[in-house]
């Protein structure tokens, strides 16, 4: 079988972030077959205007990005919530990859995975996330859904690692189910 | 404050020159009722890209108190701007984000109009005292800017937005904290 080669976003860029601990976890629950491995950063991403894609071109960094995204079967985002939302500087990320010609979404399969310090999870940011992805033509996986709550509950939040048996089986579930769905979804050749 | 003209500030979410969304944001003072003054925010282009390391170790950056010693100093909150994939620009999302984190939040119960639909979640989230209606949403905005001088000239919108701007000068007397 072929290896689905999958691209992972974190939404946070600090240093202990939960989403990044969720993401460097994710290799290792993924079903035979599939290689998960994080996309480059969008740290460096100026914010977006116009002026700067008509005059200077898309920002190096930003290619860089759309790159990865384009050559991968599929991209899994992680992603705390900010306000309700998707954290600005993914939003930011998103909306210059967006304007590229060979919008590098179009037609992608995109996992949705949240993780929160409070009880919600991170809902409202993948419905806000969902959203974007439909604009951008992106095949959103539906189910299950991944909302990681009570995030120290589960997770050891100094070493990063999982204590929590019903999460890892809903993470490897979805993984599962996600490569599944890129299968399901792919152009036919 | 029955007397005092009100000092509203005026965020616009677009950076680009020919922004029409800009053009909207500086048509404004002019369509404002007397009873309230317009200012332009400063800029929130230089904000680097939120992350609580950044806050942790420096602080928060120079340009991002000053955006929100802006915000604190107004009686109210204009925010105009257009959406970028269903959603609301990551740039203004991203200084909002950066300005949530502070101890003395800025847009903690200040009263805020909008002129963009998607704000209102992130808005809610900051605490605001959200003003509901009438919405300003102006579309086809090739059309009713002037392609040259980008002057708004939709005599529709014209008067929707001075109808917004009066209602909005009402809310904030109404629920600014008594004084």
């Amino acid at each position: 079988m072929a290896t689905l080669n999958v691209v992972s976003i974190c939404g946070s860029l600090r240093k202990g972030s939960f989403n990044a601990m969720v993401q460097r976890l994710l290799p290792s629950l993924a079903p035979d077959g599939m290689s998960i491995k994080p996309a480059p950063s969008f740290a460096d991403f100026p914010l977006y205007n116009a002026d700067i894609q008509n005059s200077t071109g898309f920002p190096a960094p930003v290619n860089t990005l759309a790159d990865a995204i384009r050559a991968a079967d599929g991209v899994i985002f992680c992603t705390p919530e900010y306000n309700f939302s998707i954290p600005g500087g993914l939003k930011n990320a998103i909306d210059w990859v967006s304007r590229l010609q060979n919008q590098p979404f179009a037609g992608k399969p995109v996992a949705l995975q949240s993780a929160a310090p409070g009880p919600v999870g991170g809902a409202r940011v993948q419905y806000d996330l969902r959203k974007a992805m439909m604009f951008l033509d992106a095949f959103t996986l539906n189910k299950p859904e991944i909302f990681i709550g009570s995030f120290a509950s589960k997770f050891d939040e100094k070493t990063g690692e999982l204590k929590d048996e019903t999460t890892r089986g809903l993470l490897k579930q979805q993984l599962a189910a996600f490569a599944t769905f890129i299968a399901r979804v792919a152009a036919k050749s | 404050m029955a007397d005092r003209q009100l000092d509203v500030l005026v965020i616009c979410g677009s950076l680009r020159k020919g922004s029409y969304n800009a053009a909207l944001a500086r048509t404004l003072p002019a369509l404002a009722p007397a009873g309230m003054k317009l200012r332009p925010a400063p800029p929130f282009e230089t904000f680097p890209i939120y992350n609580f390391d950044i806050q942790n170790s420096s602080g928060f950056p120079a340009d991002v108190n000053t955006w929100a010693d802006a915000i604190r100093s107004a009686d109210g909150v204009i925010i105009v701007s257009p959406e970028y994939n269903w959603s609301i620009p990551g740039g203004l999302k991203n200084a909002i984000d950066w300005v949530s984190r502070m101890k003395e939040q800025p847009f903690k119960d200040k009263p805020v109009a909008r002129m963009q639909y998607h704000l209102r979640q992130s808005l809610t989230s900051v605490d605001v005292i959200l003003f509901g209606r009438p919405e300003v949403i102006v579309t086809f905005a090739p059309q009713k800017f002037d392609e040259k001088t980008l002057e708004l000239k939709d005599e529709t919108a014209i008067g929707m937005i001075k109808q917004q701007l009066a209602e909005f000068e009402k809310f904030i007397r109404r629920v600014s904290p008594k004084e």
